[in-house]
């Protein structure tokens, strides 16, 4: 399995909490916050227009997803992924609008329990809990945090 | 049997004071000194001057309920001393009512005799615990009432706007001292 | 979801413990420092611990979805059960009734029969503390956090507190409205 990218956004999704990007296959390794990325078939850009253009994407999508379902349970649901020719996009939400998103390649299996472990085991229990950092991730600083890089590094490969 | 109750803080400072009476052997829980009303003072005097030997007995062992302590025989007052960890002491101060044989002897102290009608101290003084202020039954209720003001006294000093060593001015804590003494004493 | 599940759901969840003692003279160490602090300025406490409990909930928010596993409330009536039944119970292992509801269903009380937060507590006898200060006003801060981050806006205060001599502790919750989510910037 090969994960190309990886998002967080926060409620605002001005800018991503955090991304950690790659190109290269799992088992060799994972750089975090490359500044490039050049998965097969996304064109290179700027990480910072590649982030917008995620958001923008599972935005609308998650939006259309739940105007279509209907209002009853407009709240719970949600769309968990979706596949292009060259690679698959996997999403998850918590309540509070913090989204995950994960770009692999078509033959992995679905990454939502991966990503609800994200946030259950690392997001929450390194970045949220830890009292130094600010629950407003603005400015784009973004997370850094060198513990939650670190297990999610392990976590992923 | 009447009685007064003090705390004191490690630095000998008064935190909490009460005088009550017994509630046993149909007693009504009013305190009836030997003292006149104006001389309550002596009260504090004798518990106070128990302190040296309280300081001499808390190292014979490692107990907290030292029992009876000190005497003060002019007076027929008799100390028991309880001491938590932290160093706070409780006192207790028990005296016995005037027996009709020692009314005359007791004239150490002539205005006594307008303290406590005849009826009401022999009341009192028919109950155990009253009877005998050194005997077993009445260590154990002293220990027991010790006890339970202990307990009340770390709930007290657990409250976050009680500093250590303030006067303890908690209305509820004056009850629950109250309702322990009608309790056991 | 049923009121049954939901209690299931704080009973079932496991947390860390820690000593009740602890919390109890933590938190009443920090009111009485915020009283001296501001110089019994009572009005001023309440302001700081509501803020400190908002700045809680948005964190704790996390903590209790990771944790219990819930998904979004279909309704203010589900929240407060919630609330109620899973979030105090997990963290302070209470459970106060959800009651009083206003005829729009946006406004309900929690009465609280146990309060860990003020255990062994007696307000200050100055006059003031027992018209003035909220002791556990930092729970109130705590719901406006946490409901901010799952996009409501409540407003939540206390109206009788045991320590004060009424017969219960009740706060009041009210929705204000409901966060629409924030559009994502414009492209340029």
């Amino acid at each position: 399995m090969v994960v190309y990218s990886f998002y967080i956004f926060d409620r605002h999704g001005k800018n991503p909490i955090f991304i950690a990007i790659t190109q290269l296959t799992v088992s060799s390794g994972m750089h975090l916050q490359t500044p490039l990325a050049t998965a097969p078939g996304l064109h290179l850009r700027s990480t910072d227009d590649d982030s917008k253009l995620v958001f923008g994407t599972v935005f609308s999508l998650r939006n259309m997803v739940r105007k279509l379902g209907g209002d009853d349970d407009r709240a719970l649901l949600s769309f968990v992924s979706f596949t292009t020719s060259q690679y698959k996009l996997h999403y998850y939400e918590t309540p509070t609008n913090t989204k995950f998103v994960m770009l692999t390649d078509l033959k992995s299996p679905s990454m939502r329990i991966a990503l609800q472990q994200i946030y259950i085991n690392l997001f929450v229990e390194y970045v949220v809990k830890n009292p130094l950092s600010p629950t407003e991730h603005t400015g784009g600083v973004g997370v850094n945090n060198e513990l939650f890089e670190q297990s999610l590094e392990q976590f992923v490969l | 049997m009447s009685y007064y109750f003090t705390i004191l803080s490690p630095t000998d400072t008064p935190l909490f004071n009460i005088a009550f009476g017994t509630s046993k052997g149909g007693g009504d829980g009013i305190a009836r000194f030997r003292f006149p009303e104006t001389a309550q003072y002596m009260n504090q005097f004798i518990i106070h001057s128990s302190l040296d030997i309280l300081e001499e007995a808390q190292w014979t062992n490692g107990a907290m309920y030292l029992k009876h302590i000190d005497t003060y025989p002019p007076a027929a007052a008799y100390i028991s001393a309880f001491l938590t960890p932290s160093g706070a002491r409780f006192l207790l101060l028990h005296q016995p009512p005037h027996l009709p044989s020692s009314t005359s002897t007791g004239s150490g102290l002539g205005s006594s005799s307008l303290l406590g009608s005849a009826g009401s101290t022999t009341r009192a003084s028919s109950s155990s615990v009253a009877a005998n202020p050194t005997s077993p039954q009445t260590e154990e209720a002293v220990r027991q009432f010790m006890n339970e003001v202990y307990e009340n006294y770390v709930k007290t000093a657990m409250s976050p706007f009680y500093k250590q060593g303030m006067e303890i001015k908690s209305p509820v804590f004056r009850t629950r001292v109250t309702a322990a003494g009608k309790k056991w004493l | 979801m049923s009121a049954n599940k939901t209690s299931r759901i704080g009973e079932e969840t496991r947390v860390d413990k820690v000593n009740a003692e602890l919390v109890t003279l933590t938190y009443g160490t920090i009111v009485a420092q915020l009283c001296q602090d501001y110089d019994s300025d009572y009005q001023e406490v309440n302001k700081q611990l509501d803020k400190m409990g908002y700045n809680i909930g948005m964190r704790l928010i996390e903590d209790f979805l990771a944790k219990s596993g819930v998904g979004r409330c279909a309704n203010f009536k589900e929240t407060a059960d919630m609330i109620a039944k899973v979030g105090f119970k997990i963290f302070l292992n209470v459970t106060p009734t959800v009651t009083n509801w206003a005829s729009d269903n946006n406004q309900f009380s929690l009465i609280f029969e146990d309060n860990p937060l003020a255990d062994f507590v007696e307000l200050p006898d100055d006059g003031r503390a027992q018209d003035e200060l909220w002791f556990s006003n930092i729970l109130c801060g705590v719901l406006r956090g946490s409901l901010e981050m799952v996009q409501m806006q409540i407003e939540a205060h206390f109206v009788s507190d045991v320590l004060r001599g009424d017969e219960t502790t009740e706060m009041r919750v009210s929705l204000v409205r409901y966060i629409e989510d924030e559009m994502p910037p414009e492209e340029e």
